[in-house]
């Protein structure tokens, strides 16, 4: 990423600021239209797992300049995530509904500069992770 | 050298698929096809890392030349007893040998399948194919085969792929964002745009090419990290690993076709209908059919289809030849295409390459054309190509500009001192000495040289147009070299001159008028002086247009209007990022920096004024530089990043003296005294230079100075303050002096409208100061219920402030009743809400934490406070405010 890019990730998520909430919403709803079986690896109540999801997404965002301290959240939360069942592909659709949630809610100031920088990000992020999940998932046989 | 890490990435759903290949147990094995260089052998390798990271046996096979000539050779690891003994026949029996490999490998693994990785198909001796195959198809072994793409594939793969047992995966370059992507977990941190587009340029997604350019990169020292940003200082050399690389790809090719290879490399692209008669019939659909070479339709042009190949094979040749090839090509194209023409600059390039003596006349014109395009390394080489007896003035400013772009400022002043010396036009003498009074300013960091040719030119100067340029000239010398006031006199004297004139006008009106507090003048040059250069072009001598920019950002920061800066801002960034306009560049991260810092969003400026700071480093502008270097001291000190804050001081000192923004730069050293808690050393700082600040004319500047006097020394600066807010138009300026007379005076509700003020404009900082001291004057009052809103308000205010530690924010430090166990930034936000009475749900709910995270986080903080309730919590705050 270069250091623009990194800064249109974070301001673009501080201007979501009270919005959040209705962009985390968004993004679930997006994302079960996408792939509607996705919807039983949520076993969590779906009020406290957008909560959570908005609190992980915050803690990325500002950890997004920190390669080092990004690297030990996202292989941690890659590694729990292998033990729920989720695939590479599934990725693809996270980072997809991700974008448009984020693009629904931000309007025209998610232009394209912005829509690359974050999908740059989400790359990194979904890339690590999988590292994180590879690590910690056994191939059976 | 070698990198830390080369991870594999954009991979992850071929890992899956060997993953469930091997999982399932109706597959023998996977084959991965590709080019050379696309990874094939690296996800080979990945996969049997993880079958052994899940406790599977792994062997890896590979054949060689020397093993292909051995039957069975590649594979002898996979035979307990050797290649076996002659039976009676004179044969060896495989049947029988194969079966004894089978169970001894059954009886060493105990029946697990052995993942055995077979590199480079083609290489393997028929023998051992053999005994692969016989080994998967019996499952003593799952298979993992790479073929390369063109090469013959082996029965074996065929056969078992016919009866569905063989999982293929197509492996393909990688895209722009996976490439993005490993550069920033190879590098472990941000690139700068224009570098991050060379590595893709270069590599088009080959990750084994890509890998070798960052090591060749990283070896030469082309690629370095400044301030924690990747930046590219050279071009991208070519490794002997790299022409090795290339030469395995093209090695094979029949003479007419490299000779083809060749000729594009060095003058590509070339006319289709051009080599179909020079090159003898099917090489070029051979080497098209190879995947070497491109051909457009639309322009019927022929391209190397990989641009690595054009730069290796080219680094591969020898002089001879490339001599041959382009004077040849420059023959033909000089025949084909009569002076004036736009192939002159290629002509003359080639000519040059070819080691010969180009025309002058050519040369010159060649460099006119590559400076419409910007790129000053040509202009350079073909300038420096023409004869010094024959360099003209033209001549002399052509090359003498771009030096200057090209941070070579000493030349530059020798070839513009020289070009002065010949007979020129007016016009011509004119931008010589305007891009010398430039380079002066800019890059010699010597402002009174920059004045006294400004000064000589316009003694000399008849017209009337050219002496009002030269006016605005030395104004704009004067408002970069620090005196704002003084620019603005000397504007006072220029009304009229053409489009050319307004247009410097507006560079160096802008900012003094923004220095001087008057912003909405300011706000409007800048934009018409933007769309005046539009219309204007783009010419030698004058600035690049988007600094009309920058100085609309600067002019919108002075007046207050934060987010209006901010959006601008990084409009104008993107497009000269994407230009690679290192002085523009420059400035708008230095702007986006002050913005921020005004913004209070320190960690944020301190990211850009180090990006700033690197950006000077490799274009080579010291005092640029100077100022990137005080912001960057400054937001480590607003952090309390003491140690930091010391090595960017001494990184600065180093800097050439550089007199723009000069008293600003001195906040710097006022915060860092503050920071070591010397605050003697800080007021008197801030005092001297906001003493400097009023007598070069930075009003807004001045109370800047004077208002952190106040934040970081308590100093009484309401008079001076309330002045500057009456002689400027900047509701920046205003909040500033109602603060300082409202903290005077103890007023709360005055206090809490300072915050108001400050919050309307994005200032979350200053309102955060604010608001705590509209806290403790309520508590002073004796107002404990709005004592505690004003606390929850400036609380929730530091929030957006990214960590800052400024003394405006120790009421919310203090707190913290032991200094030995601080709370934490968490637990005090939480206990800030608490002591408000809001339930810990509320908390929850609203910092988006569970409750049970909340009460844990309040837990701790008792335990430092020594407390054990809700109430004795407030009282203990209630004493510290």
């Amino acid at each position: 990423m270069t250091p623009e890019q990194i800064i249109l990730v974070q301001s673009s998520f501080e201007r979501l600021g009270p919005d959040l909430p209705a962009m985390t919403a968004l993004f679930y709803q997006e994302l079960f239209q996408r792939d509607p079986s996705l919807r039983p690896l949520f076993t969590t109540e779906m009020g406290e797992q957008r909560v959570k999801f908005a609190q992980k997404l915050t803690e990325i965002v500002q950890t997004m300049p920190r390669l080092g301290e990004l690297l030990t959240h996202t292989r941690a939360l890659g590694a729990r995530h292998a033990g729920y069942g989720v695939r590479a592909a599934d990725y693809r659709t996270v980072g997809d509904s991700l974008i448009a949630a984020l693009a629904g809610v931000l309007g025209e100031e998610f232009d394209t500069a912005t829509r690359e920088a974050w999908e740059l990000a989400f790359n990194i992020v979904a890339e690590t992770m999988l590292e994180g999940a590879a690590a910690a998932r056994p191939i059976s046989s | 050298m070698t990198l830390p890490r080369w991870p594999i990435v954009g991979r992850r759903p071929e890992l899956e698929v060997f993953e469930r290949a091997l999982g399932s147990g109706e597959r023998a094995g996977l084959a991965i096809y590709g080019r050379a260089g696309v990874g094939k052998t690296r996800l080979a390798d990945e996969c049997a890392g993880q079958a052994a990271a899940s406790g599977h046996p792994t062997e890896r096979v590979a054949g060689s030349r020397t093993t292909a000539l051995l039957p069975l050779g590649a594979v002898v690891a996979l035979l307990p007893d050797g290649p076996g003994q002659l039976g009676s026949d004179g044969q060896v029996n495989t049947v029988a040998l194969f079966e004894q490999a089978r169970q001894a490998l059954h009886d060493r693994h105990r029946g697990r399948r052995l993942v055995t990785v077979a590199d480079d198909m083609a290489q393997i001796d028929p023998a051992s194919l053999a005994l692969l195959g016989y080994l998967a198809a019996r499952r003593a072994i799952f298979l993992v085969a790479t073929v390369r793409t063109g090469e013959p594939v082996p029965d074996l793969l065929t056969d078992l792929w016919r009866d569905g047992r063989l999982e293929r995966i197509d492996l393909h370059d990688l895209s722009r964002a996976h490439v993005d992507t490993l550069l920033h977990l190879a590098l472990g941190g941000p690139i700068e745009a224009g570098a991050g587009q060379e590595f893709w340029a270069a590599s088009r997604g080959n990750p084994l090419y890509l890998r070798e350019l960052v090591l060749g990169a990283l070896q030469s020292g082309a690629l370095v990290d400044r301030s924690g940003v990747w930046h590219l200082e050279d071009p991208l050399p070519a490794t002997s690993r790299l022409l090795d690389l290339v030469e395995q790809r093209i090695g094979g090719l029949p003479p007419e076709a490299r000779s083809v290879v060749e000729l594009l490399a060095l003058c590509q692209p070339v006319e289709l209908s051009y080599l179909e008669t020079a090159a003898p019939p099917g090489v070029l659909e051979l080497l098209e059919r190879a995947g070497l070479v491109t051909i457009t339709v639309d322009d019927g042009q022929v391209r190397l289809a990989h641009p690595l190949h054009a730069k290796v094979v080219r680094a591969g040749m020898p002089r001879l030849r490339v001599r041959a090839v382009l004077l040849a090509q420059a023959e033909r194209l000089a025949a084909a295409s009569p002076a004036p023409s736009p192939a002159e600059l290629r002509i003359a390039v080639w000519r040059l390459d070819a080691g010969g003596r180009p025309d002058p006349a050519v040369l010159i014109r060649g460099a006119h054309l590559a400076r419409s395009a910007h790129d000053f390394r040509t202009v350079r080489r073909l300038m420096e190509a023409v004869p010094s007896g024959q360099l003209d003035a033209v001549g002399a400013l052509l090359l003498g500009e771009a030096l200057y772009e090209l941070g070579a400022f000493d030349e530059s002043e020798r070839v513009l001192a020289l070009g002065q010396d010949l007979p020129s036009s007016e016009q011509i003498a004119l931008q010589l000495a305007v891009t010398r009074a430039k380079n002066a300013q800019w890059g010699l960091c010597q402002p009174e040289k920059a004045l006294a040719i400004n000064a000589a030119a316009r003694a000399v100067v008849t017209s009337a147009p050219l002496a009002e340029e030269l006016v605005a000239d030395e104004a704009s010398v004067l408002t970069f070299s620090g005196h704002p006031d003084r620019a603005l006199v000397v504007l006072g004297r220029t009304a009229g001159g053409g489009r050319r004139t307004r247009v410097v006008r507006a560079i160096a009106g802008a900012v003094a008028l923004a220095a001087a507090g008057r912003t909405a003048e300011a706000v409007a040059l800048a934009q018409a002086g933007y769309a005046d250069h539009v219309a204007l072009g783009d010419e030698p001598g004058i600035a690049h247009p988007a600094m009309h920019v920058v100085n609309q950002v600067f002019a919108l920061a002075e007046a207050g209007r934060l987010a209006e800066a901010e959006q601008v801002a990084r409009a104008g960034a993107e497009i000269v990022a994407a230009q690679r306009v290192p002085i523009a560049q420059i400035w708008f991260a230095v702007n986006f920096g002050r913005v921020a810092i005004l913004q209070g969003r320190v960690v944020t400026a301190r990211r850009f004024y180090a990006e700033a700071a690197g950006l000077c480093q490799s274009s080579r502008f010291a005092g640029s530089r100077r100022v990137a270097l005080s912001g960057l001291a400054l937001a480590h000190a607003m952090l309390g990043e003491t140690d930091p804050v010391t090595r960017a001081l001494v990184e600065r000192a180093a800097a050439p003296a550089f007199g723009f923004l000069g008293p600003e730069q001195r906040l710097a050293d006022g915060w860092a005294a503050s920071a070591a808690r010397q605050p003697a050393e800080a007021a008197e700082a801030l005092r001297s230079a906001a003493a400097d600040a009023a007598s070069t004319g930075y009003r807004v500047t001045e109370s800047w100075l004077l208002h952190d006097l106040m934040r970081t020394g308590g100093e009484d600066v309401s008079g001076r303050l309330r002045e500057l807010a009456d002689e400027c138009d900047s509701p920046l300026v205003s909040a500033r002096a109602r603060h300082a007379a409202a903290a005077q005076a103890r007023d709360a509700g005055e206090l809490t409208g300072a915050a108001d003020d400050f919050e309307a404009l994005g200032a979350m900082l200053l309102a955060a100061e604010a608001a705590g001291e509209a806290a403790a004057a309520s508590s002073r009052a004796g107002d404990r219920r709005a004592a505690a809103a004003s606390l929850r308000r400036s609380s929730a205010l530091a929030a957006a402030c990214e960590g800052a530690a400024t003394p405006g924010l120790f009421h919310l430090a203090t707190v913290n009743a032991s200094p030995a166990a601080p709370l934490s930034g968490r637990e005090r936000e939480i206990v800030l809400l608490a002591v408000t009475g809001m339930a810990s749900k509320d908390i929850a709910e609203r910092l988006y934490l569970s409750v049970r995270t909340v009460n844990n986080h309040l837990q701790h903080a008792y335990a430092k406070l020594g407390v054990t309730s809700r109430a004795a919590l407030a009282q203990a705050l209630g004493s510290a405010i």
